[in-house]
């Protein structure tokens, strides 16, 4: 087999071999490897294009083959709905309360304001271990890495991570590189939810450092506490099991994730914002 | 335009043949990037383009094949896949390797080729894994068996897809060099 070994083929393997090398440390030094932008703005269009067409073919699929559990989704919703309305009213006067309360004691009113650029995914990072896409706007739309990515409903989605002129990479939260300062809305406890995709557990996020007599119960809604990077209030998820740490001393609870990534379509990219 | 350059018919015919292979590339690149690993829920996401790079560089030879396969896992690396620094050296130099093995112990058939792709994208997906274990947020090791051999698996059922296409691209040109 040796002979069969050219000096051609013995160089292309030495070219391939150094130019691994040369990417790990130039992406080691400039935290991003050189060329990716370009390569990346080249196939966006392509992309774009791929995943309109993807898009078009499962909302006929939907149509055709869904139609009927759609239709049962529909009056669940409306159901959800009518009792959700019911809440909205109890709230209503809660928030009455609320206010004069505030007025009462001279508190400040919260307010998030909220600067959005919608943007459609358009492709998916092909890794079993690591949960991030690529959208197809960048800096030209004014989108900066850290910026949170968001659903229509407030679901915290994820972080772009890496940004070109028209395009930008979103880490998901099920990915385990990414950390949230967190907290149970009904309780207050305090703790931080990462990604549990490195731990097996796919699908799911796992909350942290939560205290050890912590009372945890399922369906509980987990929020974002508000740092630098993610404002305040927004819904990561919500509790479906807790269990004690490997140490015994902290309490740690795994979430359904709020945003339902597998159907996403379309994400908002919070530009700006105020953490009051 | 092809006289204005003085080019040949057959080396018209071998830019026509390089350019569907690239074609192919970007298709499945797409195809891996857009449709497969769209659902986040199953953790196995299949790669595709070793598969591709295999066969091409089997039926083309390990230097010209060997030249696009550094060119292809260069595109899958650049267009942001994870690890894939590793990729560029892993796949080029096993799927040269392959054609190496294919041309002087097996031959170009179907099986010996699938045999390479099914060789050479779990050692890709290997060597990723390997460095995952050890590089914070470190993977659990059950993963290999309950992730990685599940998105290989699905990976080789695309295999002979890929080599039915570049058994067709490669003829391109075969009757005239003759």
């Amino acid at each position: 087999m040796k002979k069969h070994l050219s000096a051609k083929t013995k160089w292309l393997i030495v070219v391939a071999v150094l130019l691994a090398g040369l990417l790990t440390i130039t992406a080691a030094v400039n935290r991003g490897r050189p060329g990716e932008s370009l390569i990346q703005t080249a196939l966006t269009p392509f992309r774009s294009a791929a995943s309109t067409l993807v898009r078009q073919v499962e909302r006929y699929y939907d149509y055709v083959f869904r139609y009927e559990s759609l239709q049962a989704e529909n009056e669940e919703l409306k159901r959800k709905i009518i009792a959700m309305e019911e809440d909205v009213r109890t709230a209503d006067a809660l928030q009455r309360e609320n206010e004069r309360l505030h007025q009462l004691l001279g508190l400040s009113q919260e307010h998030e304001d909220y600067q959005r650029v919608s943007a459609y995914i358009i492709s998916w990072v092909d890794s079993s271990w690591k949960s991030a896409f690529t959208i197809g706007k960048g800096t030209n739309s004014g989108i900066r890495t850290n910026m949170v990515a968001i659903t229509e409903y407030g679901q915290v989605v994820g972080l772009v991570t890496d940004v070109g002129p028209n395009w930008a990479t979103v880490t998901t939260v099920l990915d385990s590189s990414l950390g949230i300062s967190a907290t149970v809305a009904s309780t207050g406890y305090n703790g931080v939810v990462e990604g549990a995709l490195a731990t097996g557990s796919e699908g799911l996020l796992r909350m942290n450092y939560l205290p050890t007599d912590s009372v945890l119960r399922n369906n509980d809604q987990v929020l974002t506490t508000g740092s630098t990077v993610y404002p305040r209030g927004l819904i990561i998820g919500y509790i479906t099991d807790a269990d004690f740490d490997q140490t015994g001393v902290a309490k740690y609870a795994l979430l359904k994730p709020a945003a339902e990534l597998d159907d996403l379509e379309q994400v908002f990219i919070i530009t700006e914002y105020e953490n009051q | 335009m092809f006289k204005y350059f003085h080019l040949t018919k057959l080396q018209r015919l071998g830019i026509l043949k390089w350019s569907l292979y690239g074609l192919l590339t970007l298709l499945v690149l797409l195809l891996q990037t857009v449709v497969l690993s769209k659902h986040t829920g199953l953790a196995s996401k299949p790669a595709l383009l070793p598969g591709l790079i295999v066969c091409v560089c089997v039926r083309e030879g390990p230097e010209k094949g060997g030249a696009y396969s550094i060119l292809a896992a260069l595109l899958w690396c650049l267009s942001g896949a994870d690890f894939g620094n590793l990729s560029v050296a892993v796949v080029p130099v096993g799927a040269m390797l392959a054609a190496v093995l294919c041309r002087a112990v097996l031959t170009l058939r179907f099986f010996p080729t699938a045999l390479c792709c099914l060789a050479v994208t779990l050692l890709d997906a290997s060597v990723i894994f390997a460095f995952k274990l050890i590089l914070p947020p470190a993977v659990a090791l059950p993963n290999y068996w309950r992730v990685l051999l599940p998105a290989v698996a699905a990976a080789m059922v695309f295999v002979p897809i890929h080599y039915g296409l570049v058994k067709l691209i490669s003829r391109i040109g075969v009757h005239d060099a003759l």
